[in-house]
């Protein structure tokens, strides 16, 4: 086994057995930890993959800044185990069959799935130089394009966000 | 492709010009005036672009071909009417007026890019586009606590959708190793890839989230009836028709030499959207949730169209977005009028306005597929589609049955203003300019009844 399974392995367990607990602890804060070591070990395969930069990236802005803003959404709103409310007893039988049709399904596209042949490419192929002339080439329509999608979306934090004077409360 | 650039600009623009306006009134006129920019530079495309080779830009991302450039214009004109008739009512929502307008630009950009895609990811960009303007005009009305139940709502749902999509994406990407939607490898062997049939599975509940076919439907009700009625206006009738677009595209154009596979799936989809729709909106108390429970009806009809993967269903679909937008905003530009939204809230309108009365009684004849108006045609090539595709007949009939019954609560409303006592109140005074928009918007729907060729002259 060489130095590049065992990691794979690794990084693989641990990122799997930390998505399971995302999903299984009850407790929110310990979910976004769990989340956290998920966004790692993630980025530890991107490192694997020659992708240097979408790991810097991805623990950057997900493990760095998304999850520290989850983190305080979650201690704001205060979020305990026994507020989170009870879903009843055939809402749960129906989800159980609904998740197992979709496994079942997913399971069944893996188990015949025909792989692809790998390609090889070179080592350097994620380094910035390399990503930034196939963003402004080959993909510089969508590049481009998603400047119009984080406008509106920041358009909406100040429609959304900012106080509105109201001269007539009572209008609905 | 210019338009997608102008609308941009164009929105910028608005969205600047709420710095400089002292009131709301000139924002509207500003709107209309680049709205109208806009419908000129998509009719300058439309010229531009011959009708036989379709064009690939930006490394195959897009291709133009003729069907999109005139969806597009299409749009486009709906918006301009849309906001002709609406605006003063945009102007009541909230203190952001420009910000709503640059919002509304921004999705025609949606629009434009979903119209035309050639790529799974400018479908993703696409629909993200097109979808977050929407949580944010669903939202606008702050001072509403449904208002902004149904921006979370959507929202939350939306972005589950989105995985899904995301999901499907990235199967059919590990099936075939494209992106591109015309080349994608199970096209030319002759042996199946279930990766790929499992990525078109999630791609189609993702699609039937967003034109909200049951029963991915859950989250329209409550949206459409908690959105400032102004933006549920627009959600329903443009962004709805742009998905089915997008939607048809995909599963003509690239899945659909596998139409064996996914039919039947989607039948069921479209009988249980029909059969959901219908039946749920007779109970409803609510004229405005009446018309969110019709537009999941009329969602089950315009799926018949992508069942029918042949070259009418285009046609059906355009006929259909066209016709079901008109009579849509119409309707709810009359909704708006009124005080109570209610059934009782329509009582004895033809006393009191004869002519509100009159063109909601063309626009509900229209939506219920009466002859003579544009909802018949739209109906008509749609079933015409799905006919000449041969295999689903049952859907046909249960589909003719299901109109029938639409007639009845579409025709509740008439009821109310004509036969039944009572003094519909008005929420402000019908001006002039509404009147006229009105009746020319009522025109529109009798002209596209009797020739409906006049939207299929283009391509």
């Amino acid at each position: 086994m060489s130095i590049y399974e065992i990691l794979f392995w690794f990084l693989t367990i641990m990122a799997i057995s930390s998505a399971l607990g995302v999903i299984l602890s009850r407790n929110p804060i310990t979910s976004v930890l769990f989340l956290i070591v998920t966004f790692f070990a993630i980025s530890g395969h991107y490192i694997l993959l020659n992708a240097q930069f979408l790991a810097i990236v991805n623990i950057i802005v997900y493990a760095g800044a998304i999850m520290v803003l989850f983190l305080f959404v979650i201690m704001l709103m205060n979020l305990n185990a026994d507020v989170e409310p009870q879903k009843g007893r055939l809402l749960q039988l129906a989800g159980v069959i609904a998740g197992g049709v979709l496994f079942l399904v997913i399971l069944a596209a893996l188990k015949s799935a025909t792989v692809l042949p790998l390609e090889k490419t070179s080592s350097d192929i994620g380094l910035i130089k390399n990503l930034g002339r196939v963003l402004f080439t080959q993909f510089v329509l969508p590049f481009e394009i998603s400047s119009v999608l984080f406008l509106s979306a920041m358009i909406g934090a100040i429609v959304i966000g900012k106080k509105e004077e109201t001269k007539n409360p009572l209008t609905p | 492709m210019k338009a997608i650039i102008a609308t941009t600009i164009l929105g910028i623009i608005m969205m600047f010009a709420g710095i400089m306006a002292k009131e709301k009134k000139p924002l509207t006129t500003l709107a209309t005036i680049l709205l109208v920019i806009l419908l000129g530079v998509n009719i300058w495309d439309l010229t531009n672009t011959s009708s036989l080779a379709p064009e690939s830009l930006f490394n195959n991302m897009l291709r133009i071909d003729r069907y999109a450039l005139w969806f597009n214009t299409l749009m486009t004109g709906c918006t301009l009417l849309y906001v002709l008739l609406v605006g003063r009512e945009i102007q009541k929502v909230g203190e952001h007026v420009a910000e709503y307008f640059a919002l509304i630009f921004f999705i025609l950009c949606g629009v434009y890019l979903l119209s035309c895609y050639n790529n799974l990811l400018i479908l993703f960009i696409g629909i993200e586009i097109m979808s977050i303007p929407q949580y944010i005009l669903a939202g606008s009305d702050k001072r509403n606590l449904k208002s902004s139940e149904a921006s979370l709502k959507y929202f939350l749902m939306g972005a589950f959708t989105t995985g899904i999509l995301l999901m499907g994406i990235t199967l059919l990407y590990g099936a075939t190793g494209s992106f591109n939607i015309v080349s994608f490898s199970f096209l030319q062997s002759d042996h199946l890839n279930t990766l790929a049939l499992a990525g078109i599975l999630f791609i189609m509940m993702a699609f039937s989230f967003k034109v909200s076919a049951a029963p991915m439907h859950m989250w329209t009700p409550d949206v459409y009836d908690g959105s400032p009625t102004a933006f549920t206006a627009y959600m329903a009738t443009i962004v709805k028709a742009a998905a089915f677009f997008a939607f048809l595209r995909l599963f003509q154009v690239s899945f659909g030499s596998l139409s064996s596979h996914w039919t039947f799936v989607l039948a069921i989809i479209t009988a249980a959207t029909l059969l959901v729709g219908n039946l749920t909106a007779v109970f409803q108390q609510s004229v405005k949730r009446m018309l969110a429970y019709s537009s999941i009806a009329q969602a089950g009809f315009m799926l018949f169209a992508i069942l029918a993967v042949n070259a009418v269903a285009w046609q059906g679909i355009i006929i259909y977005a066209v016709a079901y937008s008109i009579a849509t905003i119409g309707i709810f530009t009359v909704l708006m009028k009124l005080k109570d939204y209610t059934y009782d809230g329509f009582n004895g309108l033809a006393k009191k306005e004869p002519l509100l009365a009159f063109v909601s009684t063309i626009f509900l004849f229209s939506l219920a597929g009466i002859p003579l108006t544009a909802g018949f045609m739209a109906k008509y090539y749609v079933l015409q589609a799905l006919i000449q595709q041969g295999s689903l007949l049952w859907l046909v009939i249960f589909g003719l049955l299901m109109a029938s019954i639409s007639v009845y609560y579409y025709f509740r409303v008439i009821i109310a203003m004509y036969f039944k006592q009572g003094a519909a109140e008005l929420n402000s005074p019908v001006s002039g300019t509404d009147k006229f928009m009105l009746v020319f918007t009522c025109f529109l729907v009798i002209l596209l009844g009797i020739f409906p060729q006049l939207l299929l002259g283009n391509i």
